[in-house]
């Protein structure tokens, strides 16, 4: 088991190492950068070269690299080409809303998908399966913001229950705005999580030690939490980590629709204004939130069921 | 193919064909599209929030939705296809690590942001936001095509196949190769759905195409405040968006069951 631990978490350190070069050269790559998008019109050219060597743009791209990783170490995020203000703020004024977000959503599905699993595995093809099957197939074939753009139309324009958009205000003092953002990105995760749930008990009630425990006795209640509830949960959890991509897919687009001033937006806007510090930032902090999340899954597969020794 | 089998079946080939021919066909079909007023009920589906008609544009905005997406996956297959059938096939335990390794490592970078950093950074092209889509799927399909080739690899036929001495190609094509197939195409659906989500996402995001192009998800993005003046503005676009996935994800539910019953295990 520790020696697992150990070795996994040494692949998310060379993950990192490799994930920060690879945020660097991306958002280095983008052609243009803040000096020329934003002062063209009103600078001569030396004025854009005279701001290009005051923001450190005209350095080679080795040495700003060395000299941001350098800085991101000692917790230093960089400044905004754009607002002027640290970077470590924006990411810090921007990261409540998402989390809000996103916990509220992962507190209704993980209790809502290893339910609707588990019942739907526990009656395999009978008739409430069927039909549960049905309809998560029919609607996680439905893009994010189509759900979305019709829950507004009904819910907030025609029906008039619920604000369409974010007017300002905290997100968890008006738990009426959060009702249409989470249901859209309810959607997509609740299947995706469910269905992992359903092969899994299906595969856990098949085994031989489950028909083993029935024999010998064991209820009905505690053969299911005690025996294959673990096993089943494995695929779920290593889905969790690809649901939490679909999650931050979804979250682009819900804080778009929405008009929800979180990280996504945050980036959205800072990639189209060539803020580079600002997009390295935002970029490198969810590159690390995501590999924890994958860690996390991982160890905690591991745990449950202590089988898989090897990486792969 | 006992994957039709049914009625449910031909509705799932039905709904992918029709968004499938009216993306391939409509650019050709000989229609008049004519401008009006915003969000007018003039033509058979009225007119968007510019004034342009909306069966016209449906026509010719199915190319990017599904052709960027389509292009994805082929680039996808080819890249990561090849780089996990060579894993596989090496007798080098360094060549299979150096090829697998720096994919795990790509593995956990979140999709939606690659697209959009690299979709913004090359304006709104069409080829750079496919390539993005299809770099985002490589390091899957590699780690799919090599476990299944593994399987195949490793088990007794293909022992029996090298005590007849057949040859490196007849093995590793012939047959490594073909059983393949089978986890390739029951992956295909999704994967396709999935490449169709990312690519109609960063339209809609608007970090993708330009934001009047006639494509179905830029269309949904851009008339949504019409959605109640005129629905098919909106409504129209997302349902054949909505029709092709859902047809796709159905046709892969069949296929995952088949190979599935076929394999004897409990589906």
């Amino acid at each position: 088991m520790r020696s697992y631990a150990v070795q996994r978490a040494g692949l998310a350190v060379v993950q990192l190492a490799v994930l920060s070069v690879l945020v660097f050269v991306l958002t280095s790559l983008l052609p243009g950068d803040a000096a020329e998008m934003r002062f063209t019109e009103t600078l001569t050219p030396s004025q854009v070269a005279a701001l290009r060597a005051e923001l450190g743009l005209d350095q080679p791209p080795a040495e700003r690299f060395v000299h941001w990783l350098g800085n991101v170490l000692t917790g230093d995020l960089g400044t905004s080409l754009i607002s002027g203000g640290p970077v470590a703020d924006i990411v810090r004024d921007s990261i409540g809303a998402t989390l809000v977000l996103t916990l509220t959503t992962l507190a209704v599905v993980v209790p809502l998908a290893v339910a609707l699993g588990i019942a739907m595995g526990t009656r395999e093809n009978g008739r409430l399966d069927r039909a549960i099957t049905s309809v998560t197939l029919a609607l996680s074939a439905i893009p994010d913001f189509v759900i979305a753009v019709v829950l507004v139309a009904v819910f907030a324009l025609k029906l008039g229950w619920l604000p369409a958009t974010w007017v300002g205000g905290d997100l968890l003092a008006s738990p009426a705005l959060l009702i249409l953002p989470v249901g859209v990105l309810l959607g997509r995760t609740v299947c995706l999580l469910s269905r992992q749930v359903r092969a899994g008990t299906i595969a856990a009630l098949n085994a031989e030690y489950v028909t083993q425990a029935r024999r010998l006795g064991v209820p009905r209640r505690q053969l299911l939490l005690r025996h294959v509830l673990p096993n089943a949960a494995v695929p779920g959890v290593q889905e969790l980590a690809r649901t939490g991509d679909t999650l931050l897919g979804g979250v682009l687009v819900v804080e778009a629709i929405f008009a929800i001033p979180g990280f996504a937006t945050a980036l959205v806007d800072g990639v189209e204004t060539r803020d580079v510090p600002t997009v390295q930032g935002l970029t490198l902090v969810l590159a690390v939130a995501a590999l924890l999340i994958n860690l996390g899954a991982d160890l905690v597969c591991n745990r449950l069921v202590p089988r898989t020794e090897a990486l792969r | 193919m006992s994957v039709l089998r049914g009625a449910a079946g031909w509705v799932a080939v039905a709904l992918c064909v029709v968004p499938l021919a009216v993306a391939v066909l409509g650019p050709f079909l000989p229609y008049d599209a004519r401008a009006g007023l915003p969000y007018s009920s003039e033509g058979l589906l009225g007119t968007d929030g510019l004034g342009r008609d909306v069966l016209g544009l449906l026509l010719v905005g199915g190319r990017t939705a599904l052709g960027m997406a389509f292009g994805a996956v082929v680039m996808a297959y080819l890249v990561g296809g090849l780089v996990g059938l060579t894993a596989a096939s090496t007798r080098h335990r360094w060549l299979d690590e150096a090829m697998m390794r720096p994919l795990d490592v790509l593995l956990p970078l979140p999709s939606l942001l690659v697209i959009s950093v690299v979709a913004v950074g090359w304006q709104a092209s069409a080829p750079a936001i496919t390539v993005a889509v299809a770099m985002v799927n490589v390091p899957t399909v590699a780690r799919l095509v090599r476990a299944a080739a593994l399987d195949a690899a490793s088990g007794p036929v293909v022992e029996a196949l090298r005590m007849q001495r057949e040859s490196w190609f007849t093995i590793q094509l012939g047959y490594v190769g073909r059983s393949v197939l089978g986890p390739v195409a029951a992956d295909l659906g999704t994967r396709i759905t999935l490449a169709v989500f990312l690519v109609a996402s960063v339209n809609f995001l608007g970090l993708g195409l330009s934001p009047t192009a006639p494509d179905w998800a830029v269309s949904v993005s851009r008339n949504r405040e019409g959605l109640l003046l005129q629905p098919w503005s909106v409504l129209a676009p997302a349902l054949l968006l909505v029709s092709f996935t859902l047809g796709f994800n159905l046709l892969a539910d069949r296929l995952v069951h088949r190979s599935r019953r076929l394999a004897g295990s409990p589906a």
